[in-house]
C-alpha cells in the first residue's frame, strides 16, 4: 500500500471504529426502532390496511424504513463524529497530517455509509427471512440505495462542520430531517393524501428517494425513476463538490 | 537547510483581531528554538499557521524548502505537534492512538506497531496501551500527545508549552527525552512559561509581542539587549513590568531587613 493508501484507509478506519466501539447505540438502537416501526406499522397497522396498491402494506412500508435507517444512521454518525472531534480538539490530528481536503471529506462521509449500510443490510436481511422481502430490481436499488446514503453522510458532515453546539445538530435532524422523512411517504401512498398534501409531498426531495427505494424492492413507484434517479445523482454530486470546497476553505475547521 | 522559514506571516482572524502582524523567523535544522511572549503575543497561532490549523492571511512559511501552503503534504509530514491542550480522541486507547496518527502520516502498519511498542515504552505508558484516553491522568495524556507527534519520525517536533501543570519529574522526563531527539538531529520549537527552562535547553529564544518578532538571540544576547542580568529580566522588561524581577525585590527585602 502506499502512504496515500495507508492514511485513507486510516481516516476511515478511524470513523468504523468509532461506531464500533459503540455499537449497542449505533447499530443495535437503530435496529430496534426499526422493527418497532415494523411491528407498529407492518404488523398491527397492516393487519387492518391490508394491500396498498396490490402490495402486502408490510412489505409497502420496509423499502422506505430500511431507506430511513440508511439516512438517519449515515446522517447522524457524521454529524456528531465531526461535531465530537471539535468538541475535543482530536480533530486536529488529522487536520495537521498530510491529508488532502478530499481525503477527509471522503473518510468522514464513508464513515457514516458504513454505519447506515450496516443498519440497512441488516434489516434487510432480517426482512426477508420474516416477511419474504423481495429484490424487483436490482439495478435500481443498488444505486438508488448508494446515492441515498452518501447524500445523507455528506448531508451529516455539512451538518457537523457547521454545528456549534450539539444541538445544532439534534435540531437538523428532530426539525428539519425527520419531518421530511415522515412526511415523504415511509408508511403511505402519496396518492391517497387530500390536497394540497399530494402536490406538497411532491416538493419534498425524500418522497423521490424512498419511491427509487420501494421501486428497487417491491417494483411500485409513484413518481419517474430515470428522473429520479438523475435528480439524486445530481444533487448529491452538488453537495459532495459544496462540501470540498468547505473543506479545501478550511470553513469551521482550520482558524 | 532551513528547517523552518517564515516570511512576512500575518493573520487576521474574520472578527478583525490581527494576531500575527509581518511575523520573520528563521530556525535553522538541528536547532533548539524558544519562542517566548506573554499570553495572546500569537504564539499558538502562528504554530497553527506552520501545523495547517490556521490559514494565513499573508506572507510565506516554508518546512524544510516545502511551502506549507502549496506542498502542505509535504510540509505537514516533516511536523510533529504537541499542542497546548491534550486533545486525545476519547473514542481511542492509548496505543491506537498512536497507531492512528502513524496512519495518518502513511506509516505502514508493521513499522506503525513496532514504533508504537517503542514510545509506549519511552513514555512508561505500556500499562496503559488498551486503556481509553479518556481514563488517562492530566500527566499520562501529556505523555500520550508528545509519544503521538513523535510517532511519525518529523523533522521539526514543535512543543506548545508541553510542561503546563505537569509535576517536576514528568517535566525533567519530557526535557530528557526532547534533548535526546535533538541531539540526533531532530529540530525543535518550544514555547514555554517557564524561562528557567527556556534558558537552559534553547540554542536561540525569540520574544514575540503583540503579533511581531521584538528580539531575537541566545538568552545571553536577549539580556544583554535589554540590559539586564539574565532571560527571565529581559522578558519582564519586554512586557514592562521590571518591578517584578527577582533582583528588584531581593533588594527591597534587603533595604526591609537593614
Amino acid at each position: 500500500m502506499s502512504a496515500a493508501q495507508i492514511r485513507f484507509a486510516t481516516l476511515w478506519r478511524r470513523e468504523c471504529n468509532r461506531f464500533l466501539k459503540i455499537k449497542k447505540q449505533t447499530i443495535g438502537a437503530p435496529m430496534l426502532e426499526t422493527f418497532l416501526y415494523i411491528t407498529v406499522f407492518g404488523a398491527a397497522l397492516g393487519s387492518r390496511i391490508k394491500h396498498l396498491h396490490g402490495i402486502d402494506y408490510v412489505l409497502f412500508v420496509i423499502p422506505g424504513l430500511i431507506m430511513m435507517a440508511f439516512s438517519t444512521n449515515a446522517f447522524s454518525n457524521n454529524s456528531s463524529s465531526i461535531l465530537q472531534q471539535k468538541f475535543q480538539g482530536a480533530i486536529q490530528d488529522q487536520l495537521s497530517s498530510p491529508a488532502s481536503p478530499a481525503e477527509l471529506l471522503l473518510a468522514f462521509s464513508l464513515g457514516g455509509f458504513m454505519r447506515g449500510l450496516t443498519v440497512a443490510v441488516l434489516t434487510f436481511v432480517v426482512s426477508v427471512i420474516l416477511v419474504g422481502l423481495p429484490v424487483e430490481h436490482v439495478l435500481v436499488l443498488v444505486p438508488s440505495l448508494a446515492l441515498v446514503g452518501f447524500f445523507f453522510s455528506q448531508l451529516g458532515v455539512l451538518i457537523g462542520v457547521r454545528a456549534e453546539q450539539f444541538d445544532d445538530v439534534a435540531f437538523a435532524q428532530t426539525f428539519v430531517l425527520q419531518p421530511l422523512i415522515f412526511l415523504g411517504g415511509v408508511f403511505y401512498s402519496a396518492a391517497l393524501l387530500p390536497q394540497p398534501f399530494e402536490t406538497l409531498t411532491r416538493f419534498d426531495p425524500i418522497f423521490y428517494m424512498i419511491n427509487l427505494v420501494r421501486y428497487g424492492f417491491v417494483g411500485f413507484t409513484e413518481v419517474s425513476i430515470a428522473l429520479s434517479l438523475l435528480a439524486l445523482t445530481a444533487a448529491t454530486t452538488a453537495l459532495f463538490l459544496f462540501n470540498l470546497r468547505l473543506f479545501s476553505r478550511g470553513y469551521r475547521l482550520r482558524a | 537547510m532551513k528547517a523552518l522559514a517564515i516570511d512576512n506571516l500575518e493573520k487576521r482572524y474574520p472578527t478583525g483581531v490581527e494576531a500575527l502582524r509581518g511575523v520573520s523567523l528563521e530556525i535553522e535544522e538541528g536547532e533548539f528554538f524558544g519562542l517566548l511572549g506573554p499570553n495572546g503575543a500569537g504564539k499558538s497561532t502562528l504554530i497553527h499557521c506552520t501545523t495547517g490549523l490556521a490559514q494565513p492571511t499573508g506572507g510565506s512559511i516554508e518546512i524544510f524548502g516545502h511551502d506549507a501552503i502549496e506542498h502542505y503534504a509535504e510540509a505537514r509530514q516533516a511536523v510533529g505537534l504537541a499542542p497546548q491542550e491534550p486533545n486525545v480522541d476519547w473514542f481511542l486507547t492509548v496505543e491506537e492512538t498512536l497507531d492512528y496518527h502513524a496512519g495518518y502520516f502513511g506509516m505502514p502498519k508493521r513499522e506503525r506497531r513496532e514504533r508504537a511498542k517503542e514510545l509506549l515504552e519511552t513514555f512508561s505508558l505500556t500499562e496503559k496501551r488498551d486503556e481509553r484516553t479518556r481514563t488517562l491522568s492530566g500527566g499520562m495524556k501529556r505523555r500520550l500527545i508528545l509519544a503521538r507527534a513523535v510517532m511519525h519520525r518529523p523533522r521539526l517536533l514543535i512543543l506548545d508549552e508541553p510542561t503546563a501543570g505537569v509535576d517536576v519529574e514528568l517535566r525533567l522526563e519530557l526535557w530528557h527525552y526532547v534533548q535526546k531527539i535533538n541531539q540526533e538531529g531532530t529540530t525543535i520549537l518550544l514555547t514555554t512559561h517557564y524561562l528557567e527552562e527556556a534558558e537552559q535547553l534553547c540554542d536561540r529564544i525569540a520574544f514575540i509581542a503583540d503579533g511581531q518578532i521584538v528580539a531575537e538571540g541566545t538568552s545571553e544576547a536577549l539580556a544583554a539587549r535589554f540590559d539586564v542580568p539574565n532571560l527571565e529580566d529581559a522578558y519582564l522588561a519586554l512586557v514592562g513590568r521590571k518591578e517584578l524581577s527577582r533582583s528588584h525585590i531581593e533588594l527591597e527585602v534587603d533595604e526591609v531587613e537593614a
